[in-house]
């Protein structure tokens, strides 16, 4: 009897209790249009065509070839100039000096002992000016000129002005500018006022400020060269005699003041060549593009100089020191300077 | 013996009172009279949060049958890449199910931009700011010239390692700015009196400009765009209808990236010291993270400084 008055009420419970929820479930279920899209359902764009491999992947410009320098004569010698405030060290320079030497010449960098620029300038056959942030006295400007008149070769690099991010304790950002202007006026070239930049894809280096060039004529400079790609470009302002050898791709702007035109990157006056970047010259840029042909070009342009004064010993000048040299600290003195023609002449030459 | 059976169903009655609703709800739920149109705002950059919680918004709004519309109201200056894609990815999705419209209430700008992409219309007010396409990159420059230079100070299995080149960064930029680009172009491109060269160009325009360029559609406050998201709605007939205001990001603007787990204290002029208690544990940071951001990333007074205490 006590089992029937627990079972029988527990039975109730248990079928009230079924009946209401069994009911809710069936009401719920029942209920029109209760059931929701599958979240499982194949959604069409959902792997975009814009993100597939071969909208976004940009052709990476093959980093391969070789410097090859082609010079007449042999054992010519290149002075870098570090007197100037250069924006350029020893290492950046390595690959260079590496091709020049397996063709049989020298770099040096820097003037050898207490010689002045324009004092040591007619014993090399060929000048590399990268980046001078200061500017050249009028006798430098008058030793250049002179040099250039009497067969030696000239090649500026220079850059854009531009914010340099200097580090250290603490970091702080400068202007920095190509400060050579007065003395490459004279070729009847400066260095323009802004960068460049290109955003169309087939005309930059996969970024809108590695612009790429092209030849806009012949000659020993552009010979077997397509497409170069300057990192940081600005343009070259030319008037006189001062002959355009490449200008910036199509659509090409100025990054401040966006006016597209016609924009020379090289310019060649004779015996000096100005190039609009130096960049490219670095590790990373060497053999990117073209470069590496243009690269052994400008080389070569170099060595075919004839220095106007080969036997020119400037050691004995008791000048002013390297001009000031206070780029760095790995500058003067150059390494050991096997000159070709070892006779020391005592008198400096007289330019 | 009848007190037993009252006792019984008022238990019972109470335990499905209890337990009904859970059923009721369990069961996907069913359209209501009206057909609702959801308003989901993201207020904020696109960092993984928020936009994890407009995703989850965006999920309930294609679930729920009685939601027909979404209202996208936004106002973000962007974030990562890796998150605003997300934004991207799930907002597209949903608007491939039903009508969305962007009502852009202050910025949509880069990351914020690529989210509301995909939408059928964009609405914006004079001062909407939108635009911004591009992608930038937070690596110090010191960075990678200490990389470049020296950056065998730990030894390493092959010889890209632990190594970062500016050229690599360009071409990962690259990619990622195709990638937006495209997007931009793909949804946009038939409005757009733009070319695709001077979208990559990454500048923002205010709401006027903005409609007669194609990066919006019309000048208008949140009420019109939920009237144009129920316009475009098959389901939705005239204006009956509903409005569901979903969720709203957290505002977070002047966001300084902080890796995660690092205990951070805000100190003078916004600077965020990353506090290192214990000097024992190696730490690794994210070399580079890459950002589809409406800004610049912050000048020496606005750093954040690892500190050691």
């Amino acid at each position: 009897m006590t089992e029937g008055r627990i079972v029988k009420p527990l039975a109730v419970f248990i079928v009230v209790l079924v009946a209401i929820l069994g009911g809710t479930f069936l009401l719920a279920v029942v209920n029109p249009g209760s059931s929701g899209p599958p979240d499982g359902q194949s959604i069409d764009g959902q792997s975009p065509s814009q993100y597939q491999p071969d909208a976004v992947n940009a052709p990476v410009d093959p980093e391969e070839g070789q410097i090859s320098v082609d010079a007449e004569a042999r054992g010519q010698r290149i002075l870098v100039d570090t007197s100037h405030g250069n924006q350029v060290s020893e290492s950046e320079l390595e690959p260079i000096i590496e091709a020049v030497f397996e063709a049989g010449h020298t770099v040096e960098y820097g003037t050898a002992g207490t010689a002045s620029f324009a004092d040591s300038l007619g014993q090399y056959d060929g000048v590399l000016i990268v980046q001078p942030l200061g500017s050249y006295s009028e006798e430098e400007r008058d030793a250049l000129q002179e040099y250039t008149d009497d067969g030696g070769r000239v090649v500026v690099l220079a850059e854009p002005t531009q914010t340099r991010l200097s580090t250290g304790f603490t970091q702080s950002t400068t202007t920095v500018s190509f400060g050579a202007n007065n003395a490459t006026e004279r070729y009847g070239v400066r260095m323009g006022s802004e960068q460049l930049y290109n955003v169309d894809d087939a005309a930059n280096d996969n970024n809108f400020k590695a612009i790429y060039a092209s030849p806009s004529g012949d000659g020993e400079l552009t010979d077997g060269v397509e497409t170069i790609t300057f990192d940081t470009a600005g343009y070259a302002v030319v008037n006189g005699d001062a002959e355009t050898k490449f200008t910036a791709a199509d659509g090409t702007r100025t990054l401040e003041t966006r006016r597209t035109g016609t924009y020379a990157t090289v310019v060649r006056n004779d015996n000096m060549v100005f190039v609009t970047d130096s960049t490219f010259i670095r590790s990373s840029e060497i053999y990117d593009a073209d470069n590496e042909v243009f690269i052994g070009n400008l080389l070569s342009f170099l060595l075919d100089g004839e220095a106007p004064d080969p036997g020119g010993a400037a050691s004995t000048d008791p000048g002013f020191g390297a001009g000031g040299d206070t780029s760095t600290p790995a500058g003067t003195p150059a390494e050991s300077t096997p000159s070709p023609t070892p006779t020391p002449a005592p008198t400096p030459s007289g330019s | 013996m009848t007190a037993s059976y009252v006792i019984a169903v008022t238990l019972a009655l109470v335990i499905a009172a209890i337990f009904a609703p859970v059923i009721w709800n369990g069961v996907p739920s069913g359209g209501d009279d009206d057909p609702s149109v959801a308003v989901i705002t993201l207020r904020g950059g696109t960092t993984d949060a928020n936009v994890n919680a407009v995703k989850q918004d965006l999920r309930e709004a294609r679930t729920n049958e009685s939601i027909e519309a979404v209202v996208l109201r936004v106002d973000s200056p962007g974030g990562p890449v890796d998150s605003s894609e997300e934004f991207y990815l799930a907002v597209n999705r949903t608007a491939s199910e039903m009508p969305v419209v962007a009502y852009v209430e202050g910025t949509a700008a880069s990351g914020g931009y690529y989210g509301i992409v995909p939408a059928d219309e964009i609405v914006v007010k004079p001062s909407s700011n939108v635009g911004s396409i591009g992608v930038i990159v937070q690596a110090p420059l010191s960075l990678i010239e200490q990389v470049e230079q020296q950056g065998e100070t730990f030894v390493r299995s092959g010889p890209d390692k632990a190594q970062i080149s500016k050229d690599g960064l360009r071409e990962d930029i690259e990619v990622l700015q195709r990638s937006f680009v495209g997007t931009v172009m793909r949804h946009r491109g038939e409005q757009l009196t733009l070319s695709r060269e001077e979208v990559a160009n990454g500048n923002t325009y205010l709401g006027a400009q903005a409609t007669q360029n194609g990066f919006a559609d019309r000048i208008g406050d949140t009420e019109l765009a939920i009237e144009r998201a129920a316009a475009l709605s098959d389901d939705i007939e005239g204006d009956g209808y509903d409005v569901v205001y979903q969720g709203s990001g957290g505002a977070e603007f002047n966001v300084i990236i902080v890796p995660a787990g690092a205990e951070t204290v805000q100190g003078a002029n916004n600077v965020t010291y990353l506090v290192h208690p214990d000097d024992s544990e190696t730490t690794f940071r994210e070399p580079v993270k890459y950002y589809a951001v409406w800004g610049i990333p912050a000048d020496d007074n606005n750093a954040t400084v690892i500190r050691n205490d």
